[in-house]
């Protein structure tokens, strides 16, 4: 790629080498010429705060060698600032990089800064999109979108867009924050329908694929949020998994379980309510057939609850 | 004299990442039965004791140690993009795992790929890590301080200073990721951490706590959390990195540290984990960032309980750890990793060793199954360890998968009465035994060192260059 900071006159800067310390030092980089020259006229350009167009160059053309360099990134935001460069052409430029490496983050605080400078978020949402396309789960980008979202105050089109990732995939749990972001979020009271409204919908992915904790995660999350009891989705558990009446069967299909969480959050409501033998055998059934790596942690569970029970009994 | 500078640019035997790919997967296994070296050589660092009660793998079926090999008994019909994954990754892990076995930890393998950065120059591909050279340092030495310490000579703690030291931002007063680089929070934690595996004293004299105190509490946000450096993102790894920084160099404040903990406890979600800043999605990197936090901040025993709910992440913890892999994800619906050996297993450390009464007796984990996964899935042909089988390994994933194998192999505890509790004290007083063979049965050949569990320093290092501090003056900040 031909760089075009070189573009520029750069006689008048003598670059500064590179000193990685002593004259063994532990993990150099055999760079290649022209990262390592880039570099030397960068440390050369910041040691005197020098604001310009080739210094801005320089930056770009660096990033587009190792995009998680933050001090680059960091030098250019002061530089645009200070050089008052169009904002929007930033943005676009920014969208390439991110376009071209998708796994990079520093370029997430950099449009924070620029956007919120820029004041508008026109480009914001679509540029996301895209990249949430390419990686549906990647972590800075969701943290952005937050941080978009607040700060414009964009929430109304939030609950539609992760009902769409949601719909591509049920177990994008980044989708499944989101949507506990959007509804919660904001400091505000929410009306119970609404949150009757969100239990649905949980509950409507769950028997999709009744194994899926984001999901359930999310039903979960919502009704501690509202302070609403457990016992509301007894009923719903029990369709998913029944308790078998008997001795637990060795053939699954006897006891009628199709989801080990319904068993764990049926075990913690018989738990609430004193009911520590069903509560047990739910444990028991967790710890022996449907999520048995989690033995340990299910005997635990039981183990406390009936020294709990046997102290207040 | 001290030998020439190396020339050399490592040329690794596996170049692309992607030529490790499942095809090769299978003789990944065959070598590990089969590399003659280290059969021929299984070199036990003398520094660890043997344990009477450590018995050969060959007693792998022993109930307690029982592993969970096969496939979960009920896997949803839908077919998304994340449960494809899943099945192909869980696919992959179980093809590895051999019943009633446990490969031989290729110690020669990995040391000598750890001691790349200290023998050769890194090729071009690194330009990437330019900006996280204090990483390249602290990665290989902190997991060669576990696995093989004698490996590391006087020669290469003679070269950390000056290398971490080139690194410095002297007009800030904290570490860069490289030379003439901004101070960074992350650099500026794995920097010190390399200087207090280098126990230089002359090099810890130079450092300017002062300045560095001041820096620190320029990157302090009035919210109670840090920035990562002036004018980036804040973040739980930030108030990590900034309190560990800080506990090593004794430069603990009440000023540096108000509001601090109540940031933390808003980073931990709706499903018990803690995410990287409030509402966002929780992750196991940031759940033990935010647990190592507030095990600085003040007696883990207090502070735990107080600023998290204990028992929503315990629950996000235990669901951590995947069957049939026995590695943990860092994710709800995410893949395992083996990276997450660390951090996932590493806040059980804590919770072990801090809450005896949530965690009973027992460990709430399988210990076997994720030592087999390290040891069948992690290990790598090449040297180092990787993420998952697939992919290539790498100084990052070496480090905090080896931490995990230190960790299935030892038991921590917190222990209030080891030095006087105040500020900047309590991340340094964690001692560990080896774990009871009724846990985890270890082969003796596979054992690693303890380490610090807050720090994630071989066990004794940061005490030390904490100590070195302490013994002057309270500075006035």
């Amino acid at each position: 790629m031909p760089l075009a900071y070189l573009d520029y006159t750069w006689d008048d800067i003598v670059p500064i080498p590179q000193d990685d310390g002593g004259d063994s030092p532990l993990a150099p980089i055999a760079y290649q010429d022209d990262y390592k020259t880039a570099m030397e006229y960068l440390r050369a350009v910041m040691s005197v705060e020098e604001f310009s167009d080739r210094a801005l160059q320089l930056t770009a053309d660096l990033i587009f060698m190792n995009p998680a360099h933050y001090t680059v990134w960091a030098y250019r935001a002061r530089l645009l600032l200070a050089l008052k460069k169009d904002l929007e052409q930033e943005l676009i430029w920014i969208e390439e990089v991110g376009e071209q490496f998708p796994k990079n983050y520093q370029i997430w605080n950099h449009r924070e800064v620029i956007v919120d400078k820029y004041d508008n978020p026109i480009r914001e949402l679509p540029f996301i999109e895209v990249m949430l396309e390419l990686d549906s789960k990647n972590y800075h980008v969701w943290s952005y979108r937050q941080w978009v979202v607040r700060r414009f105050d964009l929430w109304i089109t939030e609950l539609d867009y992760t009902d769409r990732m949601i719909e591509n995939d049920v177990r994008n749990n980044s989708a499944w924050n989101h949507r506990y972001f959007a509804m919660f979020g904001k400091a505000e009271d929410v009306a119970r329908t609404a949150i009757d409204d969100e239990i649905d919908y949980a509950k409507t992915a769950i028997l999709k694929a009744p194994q899926n904790a984001s999901a359930w995660n999310y039903l979960l999350g919502v009704l501690k949020h509202s302070n609403r009891s457990l016992s509301e989705i007894e009923d719903f558990c029990n369709d998913l998994a029944t308790l078998p009446t008997t001795e637990p069967s060795t053939d699954i299909d006897m006891d009628q379980i199709t989801s080990a969480r319904a068993l764990e959050v049926l075990a913690d409501i018989y738990a609430s309510r004193h009911e520590v033998e069903k509560a047990a055998q739910a444990w028991t059934l967790l710890a022996e057939k449907y999520d048995p790596i989690r033995e340990n942690y299910w005997k635990f569970k039981k183990d406390q609850t009936i020294q709990r029970f046997a102290a207040t009994a | 004299m001290r030998p020439p500078v190396p020339r050399a640019v490592f040329r690794p035997r596996v170049v692309s990442p992607s030529s490790e790919s499942s095809a090769s997967i299978e003789s990944t296994t065959t070598s590990l039965e089969g590399t003659p070296g280290a059969k021929k050589n299984p070199r036990t660092p003398k520094t660890f004791s043997t344990n009477p009660n450590i018995r050969m793998a060959a007693a792998m079926t022993a109930e307690q140690n029982k592993v969970h090999n096969e496939a979960l008994s009920v896997v949803d019909s839908l077919i998304t993009e994340s449960s494809a994954t899943q099945e192909e990754t869980a696919r992959l892990c179980a093809g590895l795992i051999l019943d009633g076995q446990l490969p031989v930890l290729q110690r020669q393998l990995h040391t000598d790929f750890l001691k790349i950065p200290m023998t050769f120059q890194l090729p071009p591909t690194f330009t990437g890590l330019d900006a996280s050279k204090p990483w390249l340092m602290y990665w290989p030495l902190h997991a060669l301080g576990i696995l093989d310490p004698d490996s590391r000579t006087d020669d290469i703690f003679s070269r950390i200073g000056p290398s971490v030291m080139a690194c410095l931002d002297e007009k800030e007063g904290g570490f860069g990721g490289g030379n003439g680089q901004t101070a960074h929070l992350a650099a500026t934690y794995a920097s010190l951490n390399a200087l207090a595996m280098s126990g230089d004293k002359q090099v810890w004299a130079q450092i300017n706590r002062r300045k560095l105190y001041k820096w620190l509490m320029s990157v302090k946000r009035p919210d109670g959390g840090f920035s990562m450096h002036v004018g980036g993102e804040e973040d739980v790894r930030a108030v990590y990195c900034a309190l560990a920084s800080a506990a090593l160099m004794n430069i603990i404040t009440p000023e540096l540290v108000e509001g601090t903990a109540e940031w933390v406890s808003r980073c931990q979600t709706y499903e018990g984990g803690i995410g990287g800043a409030p509402c966002n999605e929780a992750h196991g990197g940031y759940a033990f960032c935010g647990l190592a936090a507030l095990c600085i901040l003040g007696n883990p025993v207090e502070m735990i309980p107080k600023y998290l709910d204990v028992d929503g992440f315990v629950q996000w913890l235990s669901a951590r750890q995947y069957q049939p892999e026995g590695g943990f994800s860092g994710r709800t619906n995410k893949l395992v990793d083996g990276c997450y050996s660390w951090w996932v297993g590493g806040c059980w450390s804590i919770l072990e060793g801090a809450l005896p009464g949530i965690t009973a007796k027992d460990v709430l984990w399988s210990k076997a199954d994720l030592q087999k996964y390290i040891l069948f899935c992690c290990q790598s042909s090449r040297g180092g360890l990787r993420d998952k089988p697939g992919k290539s390994s790498d100084f990052y994933h070496s480090c905090y998968a080896l931490s995990g194998l230190s960790e299935v192999q030892h038991r921590y505890s917190f222990n209030p009465k080891l030095r006087v509790a105040k500020p900047g004290e309590y991340s340094f007083m964690w001692t560990s035994e080896l774990e009871s063979p009724d846990i985890v049965i270890i082969d003796e050949q596979n054992i690693v060192g303890p380490l610090n569990p807050v720090h994630v320093l071989p066990a004794g290092v940061g005490e030390r260059m904490h100590d070195f501090y302490a013994s002057f003056e309270m500075l006035e900040l």
